[in-house]
């Protein structure tokens, strides 16, 4: 292609061509199919250049959290798999020390409580580059357990935009954290009830939230409703066998 | 594509789009398990299984930001399929050892299929362009960068301090610069068919 036809595909894509060029190039595009497949890359390429500059800082901030995640779950795939030999002897001993601390563990900390399980992890709320100051005060203040700011900042949130299941379960354990146990439960009731991804994260944080307030039957019944696909549903069983 | 129903699996894609913690672990702890023996089945190890995941990923993230990406099948068989292609590629890369492949049961022409491929191909060119946008010159590079950060480019020719007729036709002609390097490489031509 000639220079001239770059700058022309540059302002037939700007829409500053005249109708009586644009039609020439229209004419052209149907003829010359060199002059098409030349076109039709440059316009890709324009797109591409685009979304490469435009949305550089949200993809940076998405790699570098997919990576986090990557590790952490492979990592934990990795310790998981080590294996180590003991003789059989070995064993024995092993086994009566392990009962050992499981009788002292269990006269000392039986009552399970809200802290040991509620361990959610920092949040991102912000989407593209961080646009809504709004949203990014609600991150800053949970992530830094400033819990009475978030909640101011989520429920604005949630005026404009009430139907946001993330900022519903957010707000819901903003509010366990807060003790204002009614608000808590009902929020995170109606994710409980409904079809969203939090479904069983919600459903998880009411059991903890129950947990918290002492209340153990509810907290028990709660718990057996988290199936088996459930992220928690380990910690879960763990927690339902320290209760029952 | 558009007339085709979305998938109710689309809050994979849009959480990866949100960049949603909650939902790329929900996709590791769901999905990667399936794609992790798979590569060991197939002369690969955790580590090589934890590149190709993140590397689809990517790609999945790119092509939804790009192209608004709708997911029609499954995010399952999908992202299997995607992985698997990226890692039968990574084997091709590195032919000297000998490969042998235990075919799952896959059939052609499916829904997971279409959009597998048609994701693969996007990375591809991605790849591909990202790539030959390197080999530009300084200017260019900085000047298309400008461009497309500023987006007035009254402002890009002031930043750069030229005219702005200028600049706007150094921006078409960086461009087809880049236009001409992908045509001329031997990968977009295989892309293309």
């Amino acid at each position: 292609m000639e220079e001239q036809d770059y700058i022309v595909f540059e302002n037939y894509l700007l829409e500053a061509l005249s109708e009586a060029e644009k039609n020439a190039f229209e004419a052209r595009l149907n003829t010359d199919t060199k002059f098409k497949e030349s076109f039709n890359t440059y316009k890709e390429l324009s797109s591409f250049l685009k979304n490469k500059f435009e949305n550089e800082s949200a993809s940076t901030a998405f790699q570098e959290n997919l990576k986090s995640i990557s590790n952490n779950y492979f990592g934990n795939q990795k310790t998981s798999k080590k294996i180590i030999k003991f003789k059989p002897w070995q064993y024995a001993v092993a086994a009566s020390i392990a009962l050992l601390i499981g009788i002292v563990m269990f006269n000392n900390f039986s009552t399970p409580v809200y802290s040991d399980y509620a361990n959610y992890e920092s949040i991102s709320l912000t989407v593209r580059g961080g646009q809504d100051g709004l949203l990014k005060t609600a991150e800053n203040a949970f992530n830094t357990k400033d819990f009475a700011k978030a909640e101011i900042a989520f429920k604005e949130l949630l005026i404009t935009d009430e139907n946001n299941t993330e900022l519903q379960f957010y707000r819901g354990v903003t509010n366990i954290e807060l003790n204002n146990y009614a608000l808590a439960d009902w929020l995170l009731k109606g994710l409980k009830e409904g079809n969203s991804v939090y479904k069983n994260k919600a459903t998880w944080y009411l059991a903890l939230s129950k947990l918290k307030q002492k209340d153990y039957d509810a907290t028990l019944e709660i718990l057996k409703t988290i199936p088996k696909e459930a992220e928690d549903y380990e910690a879960a069983q763990k927690l339902i066998n320290k209760l029952d | 594509m558009s007339d085709k129903k979305k998938h109710e699996d689309q809050k994979y894609i849009d959480g990866l789009l949100q960049n949603n913690s909650f939902i790329i672990e929900a996709i590791y702890e769901k999905f990667a398990p399936k794609v992790i023996n798979y590569i060991r089945q197939n002369s690969g190890d955790s580590d090589q299984a934890q590149d190709i995941i993140q590397e689809t990923l990517i790609t999945i993230y790119n092509q939804s930001t790009e192209k608004k990406l709708k997911l029609t099948c499954p995010f399952d068989a999908y992202f299997f399929l995607l992985c698997k292609r990226k890692w039968l590629n990574a084997l091709k890369k590195r032919s000297y050892k000998e490969v042998t492949i235990k075919e799952g049961m896959l059939s052609k022409g499916d829904q997971a299929e279409e959009l597998a491929f048609e994701t693969d191909v996007f990375g591809e060119k991605h790849a591909l362009y990202t790539e030959m946008f390197n080999k530009l010159g300084i200017a260019c590079k900085d000047l298309l960068r400008a461009t497309f950060k500023i987006k007035s480019m009254e402002e890009v020719a002031e930043s750069l301090g030229v005219t702005y007729a200028y600049a706007r036709k150094k921006k078409s002609l960086c461009i087809g610069k880049l236009t001409e390097l992908v045509q001329a490489s031997p990968k977009f031509n295989l892309l293309k068919n």
